[in-house]
């Protein structure tokens, strides 16, 4: 009797709460019915009831013709090009780890073996990381997708007449572009994860002597949240623009805003004093890349004082650009 | 290779799937409840199994073309189900488009070669 819960249990427990008890109860009728059926009253062995339950097959395969709809993450529309994306992922995070780690282990030999730590730290990082993110993308995409399916059914009855005219050229999302902006944002991945000490300015005297780093090594741990943040959220956006296939205008109401909250991080960052190297400039002295007190070094005081104000203007035109380009591409869609 | 079976068979599942449908319908202008129909059909040479028996008779239910009403004064509960109101209209309508089909079809099959006047 317990192998019947049992497969009771297993069929219903794969279907809506609110169906649950009322099968449960016919199912336990039917077996008992079935039971009956192929022996003497009331007595029946434990090969009948085996009998009986393979008759009614699979419980998962009952349980799914119950249900008759399919739920999906990412439906298998999307599916080909979601493992598409990955594969660039991947392979793109496989090779800048390597690559990085040649790099350091060329530059100190020495260290090889914390080297080969970093890497596979960055490896156990990075790769869940850009996999939960690509995943997210995608299945925001599928969701937008369903949503505008009901829509349609909403509307009614479906006529030729409705048919989305084919894309304008210009308002396509070609693939390649996506697939070269998410290789850029997955490289910076691991460029930062990686470490940000070669982040600044390499200094050869004869041979390779150290580097000035840019950033506040001290404070780089809590940034680096941050970094990976916004950099997560760029391979994001272009993944629903991989979905979306075309600019519309929920599109760019959607990048934009996304962009709007990257920035906002951003700025928070780079307007930070203790973002930056504090001892930059004093570091260059030392490293006797320029002399104190000389016109060069009033140069690069006054660029490494602006550097900051002038990325934010730099990141600033870019999304605003970013949302006018893709709001011309959307509104020739509509025409 | 496949063999001729296998496709039948194949093919068998696909032609049962919508006949069944017509098969319980027929059997529910009085109630009953699922396992009863099973062998009800089952001696009338319309196999169909419980597994696949019992989520139609639910999808039917909510379609709006059968009620059901559960028996509790039974040895054990069972859950009865009687054609609607709507499930009466839809069968008939199902019946003659049934009869329809059944001879196009027969005719397709049986008059192949002399090709008979082209218009219906």
């Amino acid at each position: 009797m317990e192998m019947i819960e049992r497969y009771i249990y297993a069929v219903t427990q794969k279907l809506p709460q609110s169906q649950r008890e009322d099968i449960a109860v016919e199912l336990r009728g039917l077996i008992e019915d079935m039971l009956e059926d192929r022996s003497e009253k009331g007595r029946y062995s434990g090969s009948d009831i085996e009998e009986v339950l393979l008759e009614l097959g699979n419980p998962k395969e009952l349980a799914d013709k119950y249900r008759s709809t399919k739920k999906y993450l990412i439906g298998p529309e999307l599916f080909d090009s979601y493992v598409y994306i990955l594969k660039v992922v991947f392979s793109v995070l496989g090779i800048s780890i390597g690559v990085g780690f040649l790099i350091q282990v060329v530059l100190n030999p020495v260290n090889i073996l914390d080297h080969f730590i970093d890497m596979i730290v960055s490896s156990v990082t990075a790769f869940p990381m850009a996999f939960g993110w690509t995943t997210f993308g995608f299945a925001m995409g599928e969701l937008a997708g369903n949503v505008k399916r009901k829509d349609l059914q909403f509307e009614g009855e479906w006529k030729p007449a409705n048919l989305p005219p084919i894309p304008v050229e210009q308002s396509r999302i070609k693939r390649r572009d996506a697939v070269a902006s998410i290789v850029f944002y997955a490289f910076f991945i691991v460029l930062f994860s990686f470490s940000s000490d070669y982040l600044g300015i390499w200094v050869f005297h004869d041979g390779f002597s150290g580097v000035v780093p840019f950033l506040n090594d001290q404070k780089y741990a809590t940034y680096f949240v941050f970094i990976i943040l916004i950099l997560s959220i760029g391979i994001l956006n272009e993944c629903v623009k991989l979905a979306f296939g075309k600019w519309t205008y929920k599109l760019v109401l959607y990048t934009t805003l996304s962009n709007t909250i990257s920035m906002i991080v951003l700025l928070f960052m780079l307007s930070g004093a203790d973002f930056w190297n504090p001892t930059f400039m004093n570091e260059l002295v030392e490293a006797n890349v320029v002399t104190a007190g000389s016109d060069a070094y009033h140069t690069v005081d006054w660029i490494w004082n602006q550097a900051p104000l002038w990325i934010i203007i730099l990141l600033l035109i870019n999304i605003v650009w970013n949302s006018i380009d893709g709001f011309i591409r959307a509104r020739k869609n509509k025409k | 290779m496949k063999d001729a079976h296998e496709h039948l068979d194949k093919l068998m599942q696909e032609l049962r799937r919508g006949t069944i449908t017509i098969g319980v319908l027929s059997q529910l202008s009085e109630p009953q409840y699922g396992y009863s129909l099973v062998t009800m059909l089952g001696k009338n040479g319309i196999r169909v199994e419980p597994g696949t028996l019992y989520p139609l008779l639910r999808r039917l239910e909510k379609q709006g073309l059968l009620d059901s009403k559960w028996d509790t004064n039974e040895a054990r509960p069972r859950k009865y189900y009687l054609l609607s109101k709507t499930g009466k209209e839809v069968f008939e309508l199902l019946v003659g488009e049934w009869k329809n089909i059944v001879n196009s079809l027969n005719h397709v099959i049986e008059d192949k070669g002399d090709d008979v006047d082209g218009n219906d």
